[in-house]
């Protein structure tokens, strides 16, 4: 029967093996998109309110939250894993609730969601208010009054916020002061005139300092004191500070297009907000403008390197073995593991340069490390390293696809070297150069091994680009969406209230990282439309 | 036209050549020169030990004969004992500026031996056979300015008068350990006895100390005892004899026990010492054998552990007369008869260091960069030691190591450890083992399906789907390993340990569904609608197969688990092979890595095979081949070289890939094949490591070779598909 089969012509002619063939290629493809699908699909419904379900179990107990996930497990049944956050009242913020046990389940609308800026959300009831620095009106619905109180409390928090940004300027001021004195100490000008005035100026702004902290301080306490109690699921009150509430609404109770509202203006928070919460909520903004500081810098270096040896390779340097030796070499840089860039960063870069930069320019500062430490300029270089090869291939490549008749011709009507390329071959060559350069910044983008020890953190207290001078502090720490991804996913202690925000960077890196690469594909594609107009 | 702009024209192309030859150059091999940065980095691993000599002073000859000497950490000050008890310390800067303490307290006993009871403490042994012990040590005080000065110290802090026994003394040694209270004396006595006197002090709760004392002796031996060491903690007493027998004692129980006497050598042993860390004992030969011992359990039930060979390092010419372990690693000084110095270290065996004597006495500073040895003519030479890698050699990092408390050679890598007297392990086997393990289950998963699909879409599929699939793989490409990563260890990683059984046997029914669909499918040749079907989207057709299978797959999964593996496949597995499964493992591995590679292999498959010229195929074709004949026996062959080029470039980057196994493999440096659990490779290791790495130290270095390594196998293996490729695109001009 078998053997029947097989003497088939179909068989014969291999018709099967065409189909596994193909079925190789479904199989790549599917893959793909599973990736996309589980990134894209979790990655977006992060924001949406959910609907607040209200547990009533069989013991007695009663729980309110997000169902998560539901699983069917034949030995324990159907269960619902259900955020109950209130971090401040139970001891986990997840929990696992058998269908079994649960004897009702309801939706109430005034269930109420409040993210606040510590101890993650808070589920449960608005049972009461206490204003007393507030004017509020009485009105019988308490909902409204609370939404009303955290809307007068606005002007106090900014009030508080332009204290604080006035106490960040004070504080860059003492720390240059600082760093002015310690140069003197270092030189063994104590008893430089400077010095005294320094000192003085010094004293003046602490003082400012104080008065500025004590003002933050009552006007704080004042705010304070304006409280909302809540009741959870249970019936447990807590007491919570309205200048702790960042958000607060009633999911239930919302129609969709107030549930847009707040999902869009929870992803104008990511992209504009600090992140909260050890990362795990909040903003993005200080890993998302790190990521594209740290690809510019590395761009200003790594392009006009790369097109030069290019440029280079292909026309000036004369074709023999060393040229092919180089190239080859040159290809295969591009193939080397990023690990091993980061590591040669860090020994070159920031031991090597760095420490001598500390030695020579801010001796004062030793034992503390300025450059001799990872910053955002050692991680851009590595990443200009990393790049580098990747752009010579991509330039030399552009330029090789350049019909010779078209440099010979240049040549024959009198033009020099210089005049062919500038004029001919560079424009002819851009898209190509340019696609190379787009598709290792896509590379760069989404490089985390060797920025891991060169200067990422979890979290950077100052952006390396900002109002205090020198405006651009190159050696400053940074933070890298990639990195972000890693850390909170893997380093925080609470996975599972991480995820959301893993999956929202990571929705988020890979959109930079495929505009990238598709906007490199579209200009390649016309690029070679063109071609194929010079080449007839 | 002008000549004035020709000629500027000309000038700025000159400049331009010349700026571009230059700049081109120099970026170029600033960009090679990376290899040789990272190299210059690993070489001190593997440069021997060297001393530079810092000052020579000589003894006045009205000072009676040196028993001992020391030097400080800073190099700054030494002392010296001689045997009327008097003790001189020197600053090298300001010989003449001696402080001088008399350790004798008057007495006229002479001094005999000096030995080290702990560090920075000295046991004298005085010609009366009465035993003091002594602090004697260097103190660096700080000063406003933060200057730093060294301050001596001297402090006797115990003085035993001389053991009551028969015979006399011949030797003494002690261990003074001041948190756990104990004070051990051990003499050997002139009858090849022994006798323990023992102190320890026990302080209560309440702070209330209570002092006893014991005494204790060993019969005489019937052999001479030549040489004897005593254990740091008091617990063991180990002897050798002038027949070459060596004993050991347990000292810890209320009686003595001797638990080994091994005939270990013909010829007389001649020294002793416990190696730093007092776990392996370093004996020395008349014949100038230098060995180390350590006790080690004969099989894994067995609970008493019997003294072996483990090390053997360089011979020296004469008989060993002295063993001086470092206080810092388990390197050893020894001096042989004629005064001549050897450095060596336990583990590794390597010869460090030789020195032409004679040296008659010689001491290491505490952190084991300064020594000082007292030459011929009463003369002091004082060096800097530069020993800063000694445990390194090609035999620790690549081969089996019998490291201390372990039962057997092993490779390990184990860089860190709590206690100061640990010895970091660091075997590049198992994470070269690693990285090829979880390199090549990658490939295992990548290498057929990108082939396979590269040869659909370049030879099957329609020219308009080529076009689109072609820049979906690239988009695959652009994936960023860290977002791979996060996926596989955060989402598929739970997923398949949950549905492992389902994993397994969607590995049969895949296959199965779309063979079963194949046979049906050849059925349907003989309907004119399936006839007239147009070839090239059969990856279309075949996909609802292959989903069928995946979900019946994953419905019957559950059910085979209760059925076969008692509805627990890890624990089936744990106890049916003693293999543990992790979540984190080869299988999760070969998706994360086969992702980034299965584009790579199929952009550069698909390449070399849709530029085998057409002519070839339709030469294939007019002589009647089938689609699938032709691409088996003309163009594969052809392309073969491409093929293999793309897997060895997929190879490099899944070698030097680091984000997706540093998150999904658990990172254990283990040896294990098992496709159940994980590994830790080259790349992960720099990954986890270099950040707590002190600069310059042994670590430090180390990850660097793990660098080099990766450098040099990702660069091989990317030169050799580059040749091929450049030989391939060389062969297809010819068309």
């Amino acid at each position: 029967m078998l053997k029947k089969i097989l003497k088939n012509k179909y068989w014969q002619d291999g018709e099967p093996f065409v189909w596994a063939t193909g079925a190789a290629l479904t199989l790549i493809l599917v893959l793909t998109f599973a990736l996309l699908f589980v990134i894209v699909k979790n990655g977006i419904a992060v924001y949406w309110p959910a609907d607040l379900v209200h547990f009533e179990m069989e013991d007695g107990s009663a729980y309110l939250g997000e169902v998560v996930q539901t699983t069917d497990d034949e030995q324990a049944g159907i269960r619902h894993q259900v955020k109950i956050g209130n971090r401040d009242l139970y001891p986990l913020d997840f929990k696992w609730l058998t269908e079994a046990h649960i004897q009702q389940k309801t939706a109430p609308r005034e269930a109420v969601l409040l993210e606040r800026s510590a101890y993650g959300n808070f589920y449960g009831y608005l049972a009461g208010l206490e204003l007393p620095s507030l004017e509020v009106p009485a009105t019988d619905n308490p909902w409204a009054r609370f939404k009303s109180a955290l809307a007068a409390l606005g002007p106090g928090l900014e009030e508080l916020q332009d204290i604080q940004a006035e106490l960040s300027t004070l504080n860059a001021q003492v720390e240059r002061l600082d760093g002015k004195i310690a140069k003197l100490v270092y030189h063994d000008k104590e008893a430089d005139p400077q010095m005294a005035a320094l000192q003085r100026r010094k004293e003046s702004l602490s003082q400012e300092f104080q008065a500025h902290v004590s003002r933050y301080e009552v006007r704080e306490r004042d705010l304070m004191a304006n409280t909302a109690l809540f009741e959870d699921a249970g019936g447990r009150q807590q007491t919570i500070a309205l200048m702790s509430v960042i958000r607060a609404y009633r999911p239930n109770d919302m129609s969709p297009v107030a549930k847009t509202g707040i999902y869009l203006r929870k992803v104008w928070e990511l992209f504009t907000a600090e992140p909260r919460e050890s990362n795990t909520e909040g903003g993005l903004f200080p890993a998302i403008f790190g990521t594209i500081m740290l690809i510019f810098i590395m761009s200003i270096l790594s392009f006009p390197l790369g097109v030069l040896a290019g440029i280079y390779l292909r026309e000036y340097a004369r074709e023999g073995l060393l040229v092919r030796l180089v190239r080859i070499a040159v290809n295969n840089l591009a193939g080397i593991p990023s690990i091993v860039y980061g590591i040669f960063g860090l020994a070159f870069f920031v031991y090597g340069i760095g420490s001598s930069i500390d030695q020579l320019f801010f001796p004062e500062q030793l034992p503390t490390p300025t450059f001799g430490t990872g910053g955002i300029l050692w991680a851009s270089l590595t990443l200009g390293l990393l790049t580098v090869p990747v752009v010579i291939v991509a330039t030399e490549e552009a330029l090789g696809a350049i019909p010779s008749g078209l440099r010979e011709s240049s040549f024959a009507l009198g033009s020099t070297k210089l005049q062919t390329l500038t004029r001919i071959l560079l424009p002819m060559a851009s898209p190509g150069i340019l696609t190379g350069f787009i598709l290792a910044m896509a590379r760069a983008a989404g490089e985390v091994a060797p920025l891991m020890i060169t200067g990422v953190v979890k979290l950077a207290p100052a952006l390396p680009l900002d109002a205090t001078f020198p405006f651009l502090h190159l050696d400053r720490k940074f933070m890298h969406l990639g990195f972000h991804i890693y850390d909170i996913g893997f380093q925080s202690p609470n996975v599972e209230a991480a995820k959301p925000m893993v999956f929202v960077t990571t929705l988020l890196l890979l959109a930079i990282v495929i505009t990238m690469t598709s906007s490199a594909i579209v200009l390649r594609s016309r690029m070679k439309k063109k071609f194929a107009i010079t080449n007839d | 036209m002008d000549s004035r702009l020709l000629r500027r024209n000309k000038q700025l192309d000159t400049v331009a050549r010349h700026i571009i030859t230059v700049g081109g150059v120099a970026v170029i091999f600033s960009v090679i020169a990376i290899l040789f940065l990272i190299v210059r980095v690993t070489i001190p691993l593997f440069k021997p030990a060297s001393v530079q000599p810092l000052a020579t002073l000589s003894q006045g000859s009205e000072r009676a004969p040196l028993v001992a000497l020391g030097i400080d950490d800073y190099q700054q000050n030494i002392f010296s004992l001689d045997s009327t008890g008097s003790l001189l310390f020197r600053p090298l800067a300001d010989t003449d500026n001696a402080v001088a303490v008399d350790l004798a307290a008057g007495s006229n006993r002479l001094l005999r031996q000096v030995t080290t009871v702990a560090p920075n403490h000295y046991g004298l042994l005085w010609d009366d056979g009465s035993l003091s012990v002594a602090r004697i040590d260097f103190r660096p005080q700080f000063d406003q300015q933060g200057r730093r000065t060294i301050v001596p110290l001297t402090e006797i802090i115990d003085h035993l008068p001389p053991p009551e026994h028969e015979a006399a003394v011949v030797d003494s040694l002690a261990v003074f350990n001041e948190q756990e209270g104990l004070l051990l004396r051990v003499s050997l006595h002139a009858d090849n006895g022994f006798s323990i006197w023992r102190r320890t002090v026990r302080e209560d709760l309440f702070g209330d100390e209570t002092i006893s004392e014991e005494r204790q002796a060993i019969a005489p031996y019937f052999e001479e005892i030549t040489a004897f060491a005593l254990a740091r903690d008091g617990r063991a007493l180990f002897a050798g004899t002038q027949g070459g027998t060596l004993l050991r004692w347990r000292l810890a129980d209320a009686d003595i026990t001797l638990t080994d006497t091994m005939p270990a050598f013909k010829e007389p042993i001649t020294a002793m010492a416990m190696v730093f860390g007092s776990q392996s004992l370093a004996v020395g030969t008349a014949g100038g054998s230098l060995t180390t011992w350590m006790g080690v359990r004969d099989s894994e039930a067995s609970e008493t552990k019997k003294l072996r060979k483990i090390h053997t390092l360089q011979s020296h010419q004469g008989a060993v007369r002295y063993i001086l372990p470092s206080q810092r690693d388990k390197s050893l000084l020894s001096l042989d008869n004629e005064g001549r110095l050897h450095l060596d270290h336990m583990t590794s065996e390597r010869h460090l260091l030789n020195m032409a004597g004679p040296h008659n006495l010689i001491a290491l500073s505490s952190r084991g960069n300064s020594l000082i040895s007292l030459g011929a003519d009463n003369v002091l030479q004082v060096n800097a030691l530069h020993n800063p890698h000694p445990e390194i050699n090609l035999r620790t990092l690549f081969g089996k190591v019998w490291y201390e408390n372990y039962d057997a050679p092993d490779y390990v890598w184990q860089s860190s450890a709590g206690s100061d007297d640990y010895e970091a392990k660091f075997s590049i086997t198992p994470l070269l083992f690693g990285t090829i393990k979880g390199t090549m289950y990658a490939m295992i998963f990548a290498l057929p399906l990108a082939t396979f699909g590269a040869v659909y879409i370049s030879h099957f599929a329609p020219p308009h789907l080529q076009r689109l699939i072609k820049p979906l793989v690239e988009v695959m490409a652009s994936v960023p390993s860290v977002v791979i990563g996060f996926l596989i260890a955060l989402v598929l990683a739970p997923f398949i340990e949950t549905h492992i059984v389902a994993l397994l046997l969607s590995f049969l029914l895949l296959p199965g569904a779309f063979l079963l669909f194949i046979l049906v499918w050849q059925y349907c040749q003989r309907f004119q609608v399936v006839q007239e079907m147009r070839p090239g989207y059969e990856f279309i057709l075949i996909l609802p197969v292959l989903l069928v299978g995946a979900y019946l797959a994953y419905l019957l999964g559950p059910p085979l688990e209760n059925l076969l593996f008692d509805g627990n496949f890890s624990r089936f597995l744990f106890d049916s092979t003693g293999s543990r499964y992790d979540q984190r493992n080869c299988i999760i591995i070969a998706f994360g890595l086969g992702f980034t590679v299965i584009p790579i292999i199929f952009s550069i498959a698909e390449d070399s095979l849709s530029n085998v010229p057409t002519s070839l195929t339709a030469a294939s074709m007019a002589l009647g081949a089938s689609r699938w004949q032709t691409v088996w026996r003309v163009i594969l062959p052809s392309a073969s070289p491409g093929i293999f080029a793309g897997a060895m470039i997929g190879l490099g980057r899944a070698v030097g890939e680091t984000m997706i196994v540093l998150m999904a493999t658990g990172n254990t440096p283990i040896m294990d094949l098992s496709i159940f659990n994980g590994m830790r490779t080259l790349s992960a290791n720099i990954a986890v490591e270099i950040p707590e790495a002190p600069v310059d130290g042994t670590l430090y270095r180390v990850l660097f070779l793990c660098a080099v390594l990766l450098f040099v196998m990702t660069f091989l293996v990317n030169t050799g598909a580059e040749l091929v490729r450049e030989r391939l695109r060389k062969k297809y001009m010819r068309y």
